[in-house]
């Protein structure tokens, strides 16, 4: 689970005229033709420290994106919920590997990276600090956070670095499966008792202020994010993805009677646009710089979980071993 | 004190409560080397590149590779091989065949010491390597010459793995059931949630207050 | 066939996967390293599947439907053995009783594949291979770590220790054990402890474990017939805490 919002800022990288021009030229002229990058050829600087920090920022969110959902796995109701539960945090688990696994083989290791994770040196994606109350908000970030994610890997899938490509499309097969999951715990809720409706109401309000900001503040177009781009490494605007988003969850959002906590949100039959309340950027920062509801026991129980498991790793060293970065 | 949290698990954790000094940097290795793994979806067709895993041996490789990429697809089998026993050929264009750039010649006559060497094609960047063949060789160039002549005339081909055969750890025959009930596990898979009956019945008792 | 120790068998064994898979799942996003914490969360999932397919058995017998019995019991009503209600403490007792637990699970499957009685025969044949990689999973583990650092095996020895009276607890006799024996249902308890005892000590003798002398401790029995630790109450209501918000909902 991933969204858009804090890759793009401005990195402080040098534009790419010291690259070597030819080199340049040959690797543009690849993903013009559409091939895709693999780890072992030539790439810009930019391209490289860009695609290490937005697969790292993703494989973070999944690992901490198991903690939301996490909070409600020794509680969902029934087999088949408990079950599947279980099987959507594992996903998470199992999608942090992957993307963990796709940022090494640009040159960053994952003791690094958990590293940066933990010591808040390298962000994740917002949501994921804000709680998960009652089993109606595990359902709703099953769906909607999900659906958001998928909106936003979808797009990413057919960017130019072979292993982030094959590890999203992996992913989002893995994610039909949490999006059909979400959808019908939400329809069961919606359709359900009193008490159930009112459950998943009260957690859709809760939810809907980060879910509008789940994309990122509207990209401001820099040559950068024009350079970028063209490398199909940023392959669709913030907005672009909250409208491709707002289009196809807020009609299955309504049709089951629910209220989306926004009065101005409808949609432009004009511009073909939705309008919505501007999302609370202020709070976007100050949730993404660690004050957040929930950002000190996400980072705590992340650091706890490494340090309960650091005997079992130093026990099984093989101090002959030598560390090869992932294949592909 | 520690840490209320709503998840009873955390609560559990006894977390202390307020600032902690930033983590030391985890050691080198602490995540342990890689290990490649490639599965067999069905019978009878090859072994196909999946990802990697970290772990300490090629034994825990299997046991973290069966459930990491066989839990949610059939599968039949699994190959595991350390990352360090791969080579690798340099990456050619979608359009083109790297053997053509590989000018080794095989040997005419075949030494005693040949062992088997198993090859891997990538048809097209972005996708997965598929294995091609077994060749008998001496050593990995000889190999690739080999497999240029076995499998190489059918291009595109942009890269090519080889490892020895020794090298890679194979799931065994009679360890299939692992996976027989794999396509059973329908709670994890999108078509076993179904809602429209809901949805619809739902519609149909709300029409006039459900109007936006 | 007197269908009431059928029932009993199948209580105990779908109450002990039932439990263990909810202990283990709670190790999810926590496990020591991210490939284990999917295997092990792999593992926990099979349990409750397995618990869910004996489940239906007993409904096909009568009894009520699975979430009804899994979700609104209470703990003197549980046949698990005190074992698997234990909290997780620290991976080292995890991965021991997993070990412990699974080395007779599968010699329980075996034998049920065999079974006399048709239904449990078809569960245990089909679902026999997962249970054989959780035996792979829990032995290469207890291989690796019990012959590393001296760290480790203190802790895994620590463990066992602790978790062996609970695991000889697993074997404790049903009042139907020479019924089930008789009807050729499986060999009885007695005979899976003999069989676990050979597994796990050919296991334990590559590391540098010790097995204690099993004579000298005293079984925790009682789980088989509802007597629980304290643990076990308190897990059963976190369980059902979002189902008894209304149990005649559809969640």
């Amino acid at each position: 689970m991933y969204g858009g919002g804090n890759v793009f800022e401005a990195t402080k990288f040098d534009d790419v005229q010291v690259e070597d021009p030819v080199k340049l030229a040959e690797f543009e002229a690849r993903i013009a033709r559409g091939e895709k990058i693999e780890p072992t050829d030539w790439m810009p600087e930019l391209y490289r420290k860009q695609l290490i920090r937005m697969i790292e920022q993703h494989a973070h969110s999944e690992i901490i994106g198991a903690l939301p959902e996490g909070t409600w796995i020794t509680r969902a109701p029934g087999f088949r919920r408990k079950m599947a539960q279980m099987a959507k945090v594992q996903d998470e688990v199992g999608h942090a590997q992957l993307l963990y696994s796709a940022a090494e083989t640009l040159g960053k290791s994952r003791e690094q990276m958990l590293t940066d994770l933990i010591n808040g040196k390298s962000k994740y994606s917002n949501v994921f600090n804000y709680p998960a109350f009652t089993w109606a908000d595990s359902n709703i970030i099953s769906w909607l956070i999900d659906a958001g994610a998928i909106v936003n890997q979808m797009a990413n899938a057919k960017g130019s670095y072979g292993p982030y490509s094959r590890a999203l499309e992996r992913i989002c097969a893995e994610e039909a499966f949490h999006l059909k999951y979400g959808h019908d715990a939400v329809v069961h809720m919606a359709t359900g008792t009193p008490k159930q409706r009112e459950m998943i109401q009260a957690a859709l309000n809760r939810w809907w202020p980060p879910i509008m900001t789940f994309f990122g503040p509207s990209d401001k177009m820099s040559t950068h994010t024009e350079t970028l781009m063209r490398w199909k490494v940023k392959m669709a605007s913030n907005d672009e993805c909250r409208q491709q988003f707002l289009d196809m969850y807020v009609p299955k959002i309504w049709e089951l009677g629910l209220t989306v906590p926004d009065p101005k949100l409808k949609k432009n039959m004009e511009t073909g646009q939705w309008e919505y309340t501007e999302p609370d950027w202020d709070e976007f920062k100050r949730v993404i710089n660690g004050d957040g509801p929930c950002n000190a026991e996400r980072l705590a129980v992340r650091r706890t979980a490494e340090e309960r498991g650091a005997w079992v790793r130093r026990a099984l060293l093989n101090p002959k071993a030598k560390y090869v970065k992932p294949l592909a | 004190m520690s840490l209320k949290s709503l998840d009873p698990r955390v609560t559990r954790l006894n977390l202390p409560e307020g600032e902690v000094p930033a983590m030391e940097p985890k050691p080198e290795l602490d995540q342990f080397e890689t290990y490649e793994a490639f599965h067999q979806k069905k019978e009878g067709t090859a072994h196909t590149y999946v990802g990697p895993v970290h772990a300490p041996n090629e034994d825990v490789a299997f046991l973290f590779a069966k459930e990491q990429y066989s839990r949610r697809f059939p599968c039949v089998g699994l190959w595991i091989v350390r990352t360090e026993n791969i080579q690798v050929t340099p990456y050619v264009g979608d359009q083109e065949n790297v053997y053509d750039i590989i000018t080794i010649e095989a040997p005419t006559e075949r030494s005693e010491q040949a062992e088997p060497y198993e090859i891997f094609h990538l048809k097209k960047r972005g996708k997965a390597h598929a294995h091609a063949g077994r060749v008998m060789a001496t050593s990995y160039p000889e190999a690739l010459a080999e497999a240029k002549n076995a499998f190489g005339e059918k291009g595109p081909i942009v890269n090519v793995w080889v490892v020895k055969s020794k090298d890679i750890l194979q799931s065994a025959e009679e360890d299939k059931d692992m996976w027989t009930t794999i396509p059973e596990k329908k709670y994890r898979e999108a078509i076993a949630y179904k809602v429209m009956d809901k949805i619809t019945k739902y519609k149909e008792e709300n029409k006039p207050t459900t109007a936006q | 066939m007197n269908e009431q120790a059928i029932k009993d068998l199948l209580y105990k064994l779908a109450d002990d996967q039932l439990i263990l898979g909810h202990r283990n799942s709670e190790w999810t996003g926590f496990g020591p390293i991210l490939e284990e914490d999917i295997a092990f969360s792999s593992m926990a999932q099979d349990k409750i599947g397995h618990s869910l397919a004996f489940y239906t058995l007993l409904q096909e017998l009568g009894e009520a439907d699975p979430d009804t019995v899994a979700f609104t019991r209470n703990a003197n009503q549980f046949h698990n053995s005190q074992l698997v209600e234990l909290p997780n403490g620290e991976y080292d007792f995890s991965l021991i009783r997993h070990f412990l637990y699974d080395n007779a699970e599968i010699i329980r499957f075996e034998m049920l594949a065999q079974s006399s009685y048709e239904p449990i025969t078809k569960v245990a044949t089909k679902l026999k291979g997962e249970v054989k990689y959780h035996v792979l999973h829990a032995n290469t583990w207890i291989k690796n770590l019990g012959t590393s650092t001296e760290e480790a095996i203190l802790r895994l020895q620590s463990s066992l220790n602790e978790a062996l009276p609970y695991a000889l607890g697993m074997f404790e006799k049903s009042k139907y054990e020479q019924e089930l024996i008789d009807a050729g249902v499986y060999a009885g308890e007695e005979a899976v402890k003999v069989e676990w005892l050979n597994r796990i000590t050919a296991v334990i003798e590559k590391t540098d474990l010790k097995l204690p002398d099993l004579a000298t401790i005293e079984p925790k029995f009682g789980g088989r017939y509802g007597e629980h630790t304290e643990h076990l109450q308190p897990l059963l209501d976190e369980m059902a805490e979002v189902f008894k918000i209304d149990p005649t909902a559809e969640w």
